[in-house]
């Protein structure tokens, strides 16, 4: 059993880094996405992480919203990769009508919903996002999303095995050890 | 090659002047003969890096980069490819270098090669 988070910022590499620990669990891969596609660079970067997860035997499953139904998916076993909270706590968030959902109540759902993933598979992979550490929006909704983003991140990180940051491709174990 | 990494005012230059380089020996001009590259981060606004720009990197002693990519995503697209490409130009420098620094509050945090506790 092991419940890793795993953490960066654009383009540090934490997706090629991700799959490969959650190759190397199990061979039975399930990947969980939540980008949704509506625009063309949503589009391209849905493109590139599909040509990096070809032909590693993942198979996809779109849960942008929500997790709840995966969670009682009947795959079980095996090894489940997530990717990312950034996305899924945005478009828990705010819906398509612009309306934003109460942060406190998304919060304790998305913790919720990804420990009952967690439990549901053998192992867990989860991507998180480094979102706080480049200067203050003047945007209440963003700011709102990026303590969302880190809280998220807190509350997984004091309850999974392994926490890993990485930068420029490198790997930093910031809690536990990698079996 | 040494590869050092790090926020705004987190210590880059006086690591940098730690290692024994004066201002003489520290320019952002890649062809340059300067043993020492300063803001790779501010380079890549004007240039995609190519074969040859990748190249003059690798042959400099020290690439000094601002670490980008932390916050939030920009509202523009442009601002959005620049970090995502600062990001991914880093990792395909650190893949060759002999060490990575991230500097932390003015300490200079060894990545690579980094202690056996890490992965």
């Amino acid at each position: 059993m092991m419940k890793a988070l795993v953490v960066g910022g654009s383009g540090s590499g934490k997706s090629a880094f991700a799959e490969d620990l959650a190759c190397s669990l199990s061979p039975t891969r399930t990947y969980l996405a939540t980008m949704e596609s509506a625009s063309p660079e949503a589009q391209s970067r849905i493109a590139r992480h599909r040509r990096q997860r070809q032909g590693r035997g993942f198979t996809t499953i779109e849960c942008p919203r929500s997790l709840a139904m995966q969670a009682c998916a009947t795959e079980t076993g095996s090894v489940a990769l997530l990717e990312d909270l950034g996305n899924l706590a945005a478009n828990a968030l705010f819906a398509y009508d612009g309306s934003m959902a109460d942060p406190s109540t998304t919060l304790d759902r998305l913790e919720r919903e990804v420990i009952a993933l967690a439990d549901h598979y053998d192992h867990v992979v989860v991507v998180g996002n480094e979102v706080g550490s480049e200067g203050i929006s003047p945007y209440p909704a963003t700011l709102t999303w990026i303590q969302l983003v880190g809280e998220l991140c807190c509350r997984l990180a004091a309850r999974f095995d392994l926490v890993v940051e990485v930068t420029a491709g490198i790997p930093l174990v910031v809690k536990g050890t990698r079996a | 090659m040494i590869l050092v990494l790090g926020g705004i005012a987190s210590g880059k230059r006086a690591y940098v002047y730690g290692l024994g380089y004066a201002d003489k020996q520290i320019d952002g001009d890649p062809a340059s003969s300067a043993p020492v590259l300063y803001g790779l981060d501010e380079l890549l606004r004007n240039r995609t890096p190519d074969e040859v720009l990748v190249g003059q990197l690798a042959a400099k002693e020290v690439v000094v980069c601002r670490e980008v990519g932390l916050g939030i995503v920009p509202i523009d697209a442009k601002g959005r490819a620049w970090r995502e490409l600062v990001g991914r130009t880093c990792t395909l420098l650190a893949e060759s270098a002999d060490e990575v620094v991230r500097m932390v509050c003015g300490i200079p945090v060894r990545i690579k090669p980094q202690d056996s506790s890490c992965c």
